[in-house]
């Protein structure tokens, strides 16, 4: 522990002294009274000052939460020694909301004594926390000494982003070899009837169409479509974020991203996530539970760097964004070389989507009528970005805060729907 | 600052000259502790107390030899004003349980009570021995070097783990 001496000393002995030294110099003795009590305060409560001797332990009830859970943080203190004031203050990062308890807190602790207090939050934001470090600072009786310890008690907290409710996910236009629950355009094992064949020796006999068979004399078969998974690629824009407040592009880009890697997921497709920003980062394809995690542990770990090199979609190692894999867009195209990266893809080949998320609301144009001008010729450059893509055939759609994000992805597959049809 | 308050005019109202420069005084000492209080700032909480000391001591000084009735409570009052100053801003920082709060309270109560038993101990003391003396001097001389050595040992940090 550091000791220190308080202002509270300091003060003190100035008044002491200069009482004493006036007695002396004006040769006054009733103005040294003004001095006793504080010369009788300092002579008694530093005598009687003592190194405390306080164990704290901490834990949190929980590791991984969702946005909005609360969680419970109980800091034990064990005093081997009476303690006169005992400040504690547990640090709590930003995201995190103190909902019960009270922090900072002044108490007395006598010797031998056990405390339990509890601290509730609120996880307001998603990402990776360290919780619990604990700043003490403990005084003497009469507040002129203070001892202060900072104890690295933290633990990690895991904040997921909470999924939206997703009624309908952006189907790939291709699929891949593996089984899974997307029709295939291929003919194959399937349950989506495809096509009517003649028979062929080898052919089982309950894929025979009777009916057919009957009206043309001969035997057909029914044949079907093959479900097969597909590869789908969280393109993730990080290179700048607009915020207002306690949200931003980037917060929605997770959640959506959260949202889209479980539900694909769960259709038993293969979901890779591409961290396009600053610091760039990408999981290649993979299935299951385990990637779920992997996702969702990269996504707690993004955040904005700023970065003035210039980055094209080159840099991505080989396998990292499969041929004929989905690549959904999370972009505020705010930044040029996430838009160029894009088009890139798109002039690859690849199935591109962009959703983007607006940060209209999180923009005000600066006063005056050239902060007007500005703002309206601003908006005029994200519209030409736009056409840009939609020349391109890569569809656009912007998402604006507080709608779902399921009526966007309804958006989406209808407009691709009708893409397709007219084509 | 009620107490700083009643010093101060307390001080100008015993003053035999001077007291409108002993009351100015003692009113500039209430502004620096409302200062001090509200910034917080512990260098305007020594300022505003080493003034209210002063002002009284001026009092004091324009009334020639002999203590007044009054030191006692003055001398008490500037020491508790100086607690309650104290504990402010330690409030101001963290707030003190309800259970802490009551026994700083009864704490402060007893000090206020030992510092207007010690005043007067030492007032009737020094009215025996009117005029101090070498040995009172000595005294006083070792006891203000003492707390200015105290003052640097202690100023400088302890690092004790």
């Amino acid at each position: 522990m550091t000791r220190y001496a308080t202002p509270k000393l300091g003060a003190y002995v100035v008044l002491t002294a200069l009482g004493l030294l006036a007695s002396l110099v004006f040769a006054r003795p009733e103005l040294a009274l003004i001095a006793i009590p504080f010369a009788v305060l300092l002579a008694v409560g530093l005598a009687y000052a003592r190194k405390p001797d306080v164990r704290v332990h901490v834990e949190l009830d929980r590791e991984r939460v969702l946005e909005d859970d609360e969680i419970n943080l109980e800091v034990e203190l064990d005093a081997r020694d009476s303690v006169a004031r005992l400040e504690l203050l547990v640090e709590i990062p930003r995201g995190l909301e103190l909902v019960s308890g009270r922090n900072p807190v002044a108490l007395r602790l006598e010797a031998g004594e056990e405390r339990l207090l509890e601290l509730r939050f609120r996880c307001a934001r998603w990402g990776a926390y360290r919780l619990g470090d604990v700043h003490l600072r403990a005084r003497d009786a009469a507040s002129l000494l203070a001892w202060e310890q900072t104890l690295p008690r933290a633990e990690t907290l895991r904040v997921y982003p909470r999924p939206e409710e997703i009624r309908e996910l952006v189907a790939p236009r291709e699929t891949q070899l593996f089984t899974g629950n997307r029709v295939s355009r291929q003919k194959g094992e399937g349950l989506e009837f495809a096509d009517l064949r003649p028979f062929a020796p080898g052919d089982r006999i309950r894929r025979i169409n009777w009916r057919a068979s009957a009206r043309r004399g001969d035997l057909w078969v029914n044949e079907f479509h093959a479900e097969r998974n597909a590869d789908v690629i969280l393109f993730l824009d990080s290179f700048a974020d607009a915020r207002r407040g306690g949200t931003g592009t980037l917060d929605q880009a997770i959640r959506a991203a959260a949202t889209l890697s479980e539900r694909y997921l769960v259709d038993k497709d293969r979901v890779g996530l591409v961290n396009f920003g600053g610091v760039l980062n990408w999981l290649r394809p993979g299935t299951a539970m385990l990637q779920r995690y992997r996702i969702v542990e990269a996504l707690l770990n993004t955040q904005i760097t700023l970065s003035y090199a210039w980055k094209e979609i080159d840099v991505l190692p080989r396998g990292t964004l499969p041929a004929k894999a989905l690549v959904l867009a999370l972009t505020p195209l705010l930044d040029d070389r996430a838009v160029s990266a894009l088009l890139d893809l798109r002039a690859r080949g690849f199935d591109l989507v962009v959703i983007e998320i607006s940060p209209l609301p999180f923009a005000e144009p600066a006063p005056g009528a050239s902060g007007e001008l500005a703002f309206r010729l601003w908006k005029l450059l994200r519209e030409g970005r736009r056409a840009e893509y939609e020349r391109a055939g890569a569809p656009v759609v912007e998402w604006q805060e507080g709608v779902p994000l399921t009526a966007i992805l309804e958006g989406v597959s209808a407009s691709r729907r009708h893409a397709h049809a007219r084509a | 600052m009620a107490v700083v308050a009643g010093v101060a005019v307390y001080g100008a109202f015993e003053a035999d000259r001077i007291a409108f420069l002993v009351l100015a005084l003692g009113a500039g000492s209430v502004a620096l502790l409302a200062f001090g209080l509200a910034a917080p700032s512990p260098p305007a909480l020594v300022g505003s107390l080493v003034g209210i000391a002063a002002s009284w001591s001026l009092s004091a000084w324009t009334r020639g030899s002999g203590a007044p009735g009054g030191t006692i409570l003055a001398a008490s009052g500037i020491f508790v004003a100086a607690e309650l100053a104290y504990w402010s801003l330690e409030q101001a920082s963290v707030p003190d349980e309800p259970e802490l709060l009551a026994r700083r309270a009864a704490g402060l109560a007893l000090r206020a009570a030992g510092a207007l038993a010690l005043v007067s101990f030492a007032l009737a003391a020094l009215g025996l021995r009117a005029g101090g003396g070498l040995l009172l001097e000595a005294v006083g001389a070792a006891a203000a070097v003492a707390l200015l050595a105290l003052v640097l040992l202690l100023a400088q940090t302890d690092h004790q783990h």
